[in-house]
C-alpha cells in the first residue's frame, strides 16, 4: 500500500548519527541478552516490579495466597503472560527486520512498511527502524468511546477508531498470513545461526495446552453443562459431575440420568426390580425348603417301609435319636457359651461404666479454642466438690477387687436371723448342670458306686447344687464364683450327679487322714465322670441284648440292622 | 512467687508432649464387613456401586467411631480408602430431611474439595444428599445461590468457607461435625489460622475428624486445641509406603540432564497415566514448554492459572484426554484419579510428608504404581534419608521399568 519511492523522510546529519548510535548499542543489548540461552530456567524471570505492590495487597487481605508456600516467588498470570507476549513479540520483530534487511527484503511483506528496505541497502546503511502503519496517531482523545483497543498478531495493544476496526483486523490478518509465508527463508536464517535459541512458532499465549479439535469440542461440551448445573436450582447428583470421568466403578453401578424427572424414574424402576428380586427369592427359598421337606418326607417313607418289611418297629422321632456324646458335647458347649457370654456381659458392663465416666469427663472438657464461644465458660474446668457417698463410691470403683470386703456380706442375696446371722441363700443361681440336661434313660438308676461324698473334698467344690445341699452358717461366706468355661472343662469341677451324692444330715465328719485321703485323686475322680454310669448301663443293655439274640434267632440272619 | 514456681506454673500451662509417644488408641473395634457396620441400607447399595466390596483396614476401624460421634484422628496409607472413610460416616450421619448444613469438610486445595464433593454425591447417590465444593476461583453469587438452595455437606476451601460464614450464606447452626482432610497440611502454619477462624464460628465441642496419610508429632500435640478425647488409628511411619508402588532413583549429573531423561522416559510415561513434580510453578511453566517444544503431548497445572483453566485441565486428565500432566504440589495431595500407575519428582519433594503423598499419586486402592525420583548428586543424601525415614527401598531404576506399571 505503500510505495516506497515516493517516501521523503526529512532527516538531518546529527540525528542520523545519534539514531545509528543509539542502534549500535540496542544491537549490543540484544546479542548481549541472546547469548544467554533463552531457554534456561534461570532466565525465565517475571518482572519483579510489581511483586512488592502484590505482597503489600496480599498482607492487607486475608491470607487466601499463604496456602502454597511457593506464594512467596508467585507470579500473577496475567503478568507472566503479558511479559512472554511482549518478549515473543519483539522476537518476532527482531526476526522480521533481520529479514527484511537480509535481502529477502523483495517479498511482499517489503511492501508494508514506510521504511524502503531495499534502497537501504543499496546505501548499506544499518537496520532500518520500523514505523508500523497500523500505528495510529496517538489521539489525546483515546478515552473517548469512539476508540477501541485490539491485539494484534505480534501481541501489541493497539488503539483505533471504531470505524477503522474491521479494516485494521483484515490488515492484521493479512500480515500474519504473510509472515507464516515468509517462514521458511526466516528459518533458513536460523540454520544459520544454530546457537541461537529457535523462537516459537505458534502464536499461542504460554498457559494454553495444545488442543486437538476433539478435545476443543469435549470442553465445549463440559462447559455446557457446566453453565446448566449452575443455572439450575435444583439437586445436583453424582451424575452430573462425571464429566467423562474414566473411572471403574462397582459391578452394581447404574448411570442415572441427568434428567431429574427421569432419574427419578429410574430410581423408582430399580427399587421396584429390588423389591422383586427379593419378593423371587423368598419365593424360590420356599420352594427349596417345601422340596425338601417333601423329599425327606418321601425318604422316611421308603424307610419305614423297608422297615416294616424287615419287621421292625416304625422309627422313632428324629429328636430321641441323639446320640450320647452329641448331647454331652451339646451341653459342654452351652455351658462354654453361657459363661462365654456372662464373662462378655460382664466385661461390657465394665466398658459401659467406664464409657460412661470417660463420656462426663468428655462433656466437661472444655477446648482451648472454644473459650469465648456462647455457653462456653471462659474460667474452664470449675472444681466440684463431691459428696461423701459420690467419694466413698468413687473410692470404691478404683478398689482392686481382691482387696474388696467379702462379697457375701454386701450380697441382696443373703438371709439374716434376727441377729443378723446369715442363714443361707434365698435364690441361688439356677444354674443348668449336667443332671439336668442328660438324656434320662427309663432304666433303674446305676449301681451306687460307693461313697463319693469326699470327691467333693477337692480342690474346687463349686457346683451350683453342691451349694444347694449345705447350710451355709459361716459369717463370711464367700460365694463360690460362677465356674469358669477352664474350670468347668476339667473333670474335677463337674457336678457330681444327683443319684450319687449322698445326703449328709448332721455334723460333717470330716475322713481320717488316710492315703485314700491325702494320695493322689486320680482313680477316685474318674468316677466323677458324669457318664460313667451310663456306660455301665450301656454295657449291661448292650449285654442283654446279645443274651437275647443268641437265645432267640427270629431275627433273619441277612438283616444287618446296624447298617440300617 | 520464686522462681521455681514461675517454671513449675508454666509446665502446667504449656503442657509438654513432644516426648509422649502417640499410639492408635487401644479399644478400637474393627468391622470386617461393610454389611455389620449397621449402615443405612441406601448407603450401604452406594458403598456397592461405587466399587467397594470390602472395608479396607482404616474404613473397618474408623467408620464406626466417627459415626458413634467421637472426635477421630485418623491415619492411614495413600490411596486406602480414607476420603470414603470419613464421606461414609459423614453420610450415616446426616439427617437428609433437614435441609441445613450439618457437615463442613475442609481440604487444601480446590480440586481436592471437588473431589470430595463428587465422592459423597457419589456413595450418597441413592440417599438424596446434597454436598456443595465451596471454593476459591469460582463465582461467589453462584456459591451464594447454591448454598441458599440447601446443603447437607458443605466440602471446600478454608478461605471462601470463612467468606461464606461471614457473610452468613453458611449457616453454622446445625452443623456438627468438622472434618479436616490432609490434616497435617491444614493445622500447619499457613493454614492453622484459617481453621482457627472457621473452627470459632462453629458450635462449641463439634465433631471433629482429622485424616491424613502423614500426621507428624507436633501435629498431634496440638490436637487436644479442639478435639475432646479423641480415638487414634495411627500408622508407624516404617508401615506408611506401600508395597504396591516401586520406588526408583535416576541419577543424573547435571540439571539439564533431567529433561533428557523425562524425554527418553515419554514412551513409559503415556503407558497408562504419569503425573510429574516440580517444586516451583515457574519451573512447572519452563517444563511444560519445553516438552511442547520437543512435540511431547503434555499438559500442566498449578494454582497460578485461572480457576477455569485447572477445571479443564482436571477434567481432561481425570477422563484420559491427556496423560501427562506436569505440575506443582497443588497436585501432591488427595487426588485420586486410577489410572495414575507413575509418578516422577523431576525435582525431590522439600519434605518427608510431600514424598509420601506424591508417590501416593500412583497405585490407588490396590493398583501397581511406580515412583521415579531424578536425583542431582547432592540429591541424593537427601533420598537416602526418606528410604531411611519410612524404612522402605529406592532402587536404581532398572531397564525395564516399563513391565513395572
Amino acid at each position: 500500500m505503500n510505495d516506497g519511492s515516493s517516501k521523503k523522510i526529512l532527516f538531518n546529519k546529527s540525528t542520523l548519527f545519534s539514531l545509528k548510535a543509539e542502534l549500535l548499542r540496542k544491537q549490543e543489548e540484544v546479542n548481549e541478552k541472546r547469548r544467554l540461552p533463552q531457554h534456561k530456567i534461570e532466565n525465565f524471570k517475571p518482572p519483579p516490579a510489581r511483586e512488592k505492590e502484590k505482597d503489600q495487597d496480599k498482607d492487607t487481605k486475608i491470607a487466601y495466597k499463604k496456602t502454597f508456600k511457593d506464594s512467596l516467588q508467585a507470579v500473577d498470570t496475567e503478568e507472566l503472560e503479558a511479559c512472554r507476549k511482549a518478549k515473543l513479540a519483539l522476537e518476532k520483530k527482531a526476526e522480521l527486520y533481520e529479514h527484511l534487511s537480509d535481502g529477502a527484503g523483495n517479498s511482499q511483506l517489503a511492501s508494508r512498511f514506510l521504511v524502503d528496505f531495499n534502497t537501504k541497502k543499496q546505501q548499506e546503511l544499518e537496520k532500518p527502524v520500523e514505523i508500523p502503519p497500523e500505528q495510529p496517531t496517538q489521539n489525546s482523545a483515546n478515552d473517548d468511546d469512539e476508540w477501541t483497543e485490539f491485539t494484534d498478531c505480534l501481541g501489541r495493544t493497539r488503539k483505533c477508531h471504531k470505524s477503522d476496526i474491521s479494516l485494521f483486523l483484515k490488515r492484521d490478518a493479512e500480515l500474519m498470513r504473510a509472515i507464516n509465508k515468509d517462514k521458511p527463508t526466516s528459518s533458513q536464517e536460523e540454520v544459520s545461526k544454530p546457537e541461537e535459541p529457535s523462537v516459537p512458532e505458534k502464536e499461542k499465549p504460554l498457559l494454553v495446552q495444545t488442543t486437538n479439535e476433539y478435545l476443543q469440542s469435549l470442553r465445549e461440551k463440559w462447559e455446557e453443562k457446566e453453565r446448566e448445573l449452575l443455572a439450575k436450582d435444583k439437586d445436583i447428583h453424582y451424575q452430573d459431575l462425571l464429566f467423562d470421568e474414566a473411572r471403574i466403578h462397582g459391578v452394581g453401578y447404574y448411570s442415572f440420568s441427568t434428567d431429574e424427572t427421569e432419574r427419578r424414574k429410574q430410581m423408582e424402576e430399580l427399587i421396584k426390580r429390588r423389591e422383586e428380586t427379593l419378593k423371587a427369592q423368598q419365593e424360590a427359598e420356599q420352594v427349596r425348603k417345601k422340596r425338601d421337606e417333601l423329599i425327606a418326607a418321601r425318604v422316611a417313607a421308603a424307610r419305614a417301609r423297608q422297615r416294616a418289611r424287615a419287621g421292625l418297629p416304625p422309627e422313632e422321632p428324629k429328636d430321641n435319636q441323639k446320640d450320647f456324646t452329641t448331647c454331652l458335647l451339646e451341653f459342654l458347649t452351652q455351658q462354654k457359651n453361657e459363661a462365654d457370654a456372662k464373662a462378655k456381659e460382664k466385661e461390657n458392663k465394665l466398658k459401659m461404666e467406664q464409657e460412661k465416666e470417660r463420656q462426663k469427663l468428655r462433656e466437661a472438657y472444655v477446648r482451648e479454642w472454644d473459650i469465648g464461644k456462647d455457653g462456653v465458660d471462659g474460667k474452664a474446668k470449675k472444681f466440684r466438690e463431691m459428696t461423701q457417698e459420690e467419694y466413698v463410691e468413687q473410692q470404691r470403683e478404683k478398689r482392686i477387687n481382691e482387696f474388696a470386703p467379702t462379697q457375701a456380706s454386701t450380697s441382696g442375696n443373703a438371709v439374716f436371723d434376727d441377729k443378723g446371722n446369715m442363714v443361707g441363700n434365698k435364690d441361688p443361681p439356677a444354674t443348668k448342670t449336667w443332671a439336668d440336661v442328660r438324656p434320662r434313660v427309663k432304666t433303674p438308676p446305676p449301681p451306687e458306686i460307693g461313697d463319693v461324698s469326699e470327691i467333693t473334698k477337692g480342690l474346687y467344690f463349686s457346683s451350683a447344687s453342691n451349694k444347694e445341699e449345705r447350710p451355709v452358717k459361716y459369717r463370711n461366706f464367700v460365694r463360690a464364683q460362677e465356674p469358669t468355661p477352664i474350670i468347668d472343662e476339667l473333670e474335677d469341677a463337674n457336678p457330681v450327679p444327683e443319684e450319687t451324692r449322698t445326703d449328709s444330715v448332721g455334723v460333717e465328719v470330716p475322713p481320717p487322714p488316710t492315703f485314700e485321703y491325702y494320695g493322689p485323686t486320680i482313680k477316685q475322680t474318674k468316677f466323677d465322670k458324669p457318664f460313667e454310669s451310663d456306660i455301665r448301663e450301656a454295657y449291661s443293655q448292650g449285654a442283654k441284648s446279645l443274651e437275647t439274640k443268641s437265645s432267640g434267632r427270629q431275627l433273619p440272619k441277612h438283616y444287618d440292622f446296624t447298617f440300617d | 512467687m520464686t522462681a521455681s514456681e514461675v517454671s513449675y506454673n508454666r509446665k502446667i500451662i504449656s503442657e509438654d508432649l513432644s516426648n509422649v509417644e502417640f499410639d492408635t488408641s487401644e479399644d478400637v473395634e474393627v468391622i470386617p464387613t461393610f454389611d455389620s457396620m449397621g449402615l443405612r441400607d441406601e448407603l450401604l447399595r452406594g458403598i456397592y456401586t461405587y466399587g467397594f466390596e470390602k472395608p479396607s483396614a482404616i474404613q473397618q476401624r474408623s467408620i464406626l467411631p466417627i459415626v458413634k460421634g467421637r472426635d477421630v484422628i485418623a491415619q492411614a496409607q495413600s490411596g486406602t480408602g480414607k476420603t470414603a472413610t470419613f464421606s461414609i460416616s459423614i453420610l450415616q450421619s446426616l439427617d437428609t430431611t433437614l435441609r441445613e448444613t450439618q457437615v463442613l469438610v475442609l481440604s487444601p486445595t480446590r480440586e481436592l474439595a471437588t473431589q470430595i464433593q463428587k465422592v459423597i454425591l457419589a456413595l450418597g447417590d441413592f440417599m438424596n444428599v446434597q454436598c456443595h465444593a465451596c471454593i476459591g476461583g469460582t463465582n461467589l453469587g453462584e456459591d451464594i445461590r447454591k448454598l441458599d438452595y440447601g446443603q447437607h455437606v458443605v466440602s471446600g476451601t478454608p478461605g471462601r468457607v470463612f467468606d461464606m460464614i461471614r457473610r452468613r450464606v453458611l449457616r453454622t447452626r446445625s452443623i456438627k461435625m468438622l472434618v479436616l482432610d490432609e490434616a497435617d497440611e491444614m493445622l500447619n502454619k499457613g493454614f492453622k489460622e484459617q481453621i482457627y477462624d472457621v473452627y470459632r464460628y462453629l458450635p462449641p465441642a463439634t465433631q471433629v475428624v482429622l485424616i491424613s496419610a502423614t500426621l507428624p508429632h507436633e501435629i498431634l500435640e496440638m490436637t487436644s486445641k479442639f478435639m475432646t478425647d479423641p480415638i487414634r488409628i495411627l500408622v508407624k511411619r516404617d508401615e506408611l509406603t506401600l508395597e504396591g508402588i516401586k520406588q526408583f532413583f535416576v541419577a543424573v549429573e547435571r540439571e539439564e540432564w533431567k529433561f533428557d531423561t523425562l524425554c527418553d522416559l515419554y514412551d513409559t510415561l503415556t503407558i497408562t497415566q504419569a503425573v510429574i513434580f516440580c517444586n516451583t510453578k515457574r519451573k512447572v511453566d519452563w517444563l511444560t514448554q519445553k516438552m511442547q517444544e520437543a512435540n511431547f503431548t503434555v499438559s500442566s497445572m498449578h494454582g497460578d492459572m485461572p480457576q477455569k483453566e485447572r477445571d479443564n485441565i482436571m477434567k481432561e486428565f481425570r477422563s484420559g484426554q491427556s496423560r501427562v500432566l506436569i505440575t506443582t504440589d497443588v497436585w501432591a495431595r488427595g487426588i485420586d484419579v486410577q489410572q495414575v500407575s507413575l509418578v516422577i519428582n523431576y525435582d525431590l519433594p522439600n519434605n518427608r510428608e510431600l514424598y509420601i503423598h506424591r508417590i501416593g499419586r500412583s497405585g490407588r486402592f490396590g493398583r501397581k504404581g511406580v515412583a521415579i525420583n531424578f536425583v542431582k548428586s547432592d540429591d541424593i543424601r537427601i533420598l537416602r534419608d526418606i528410604e531411611q525415614y519410612y524404612s522402605t527401598q529406592i532402587d536404581e531404576m532398572p531397564m525395564n521399568v516399563a513391565d513395572l506399571i
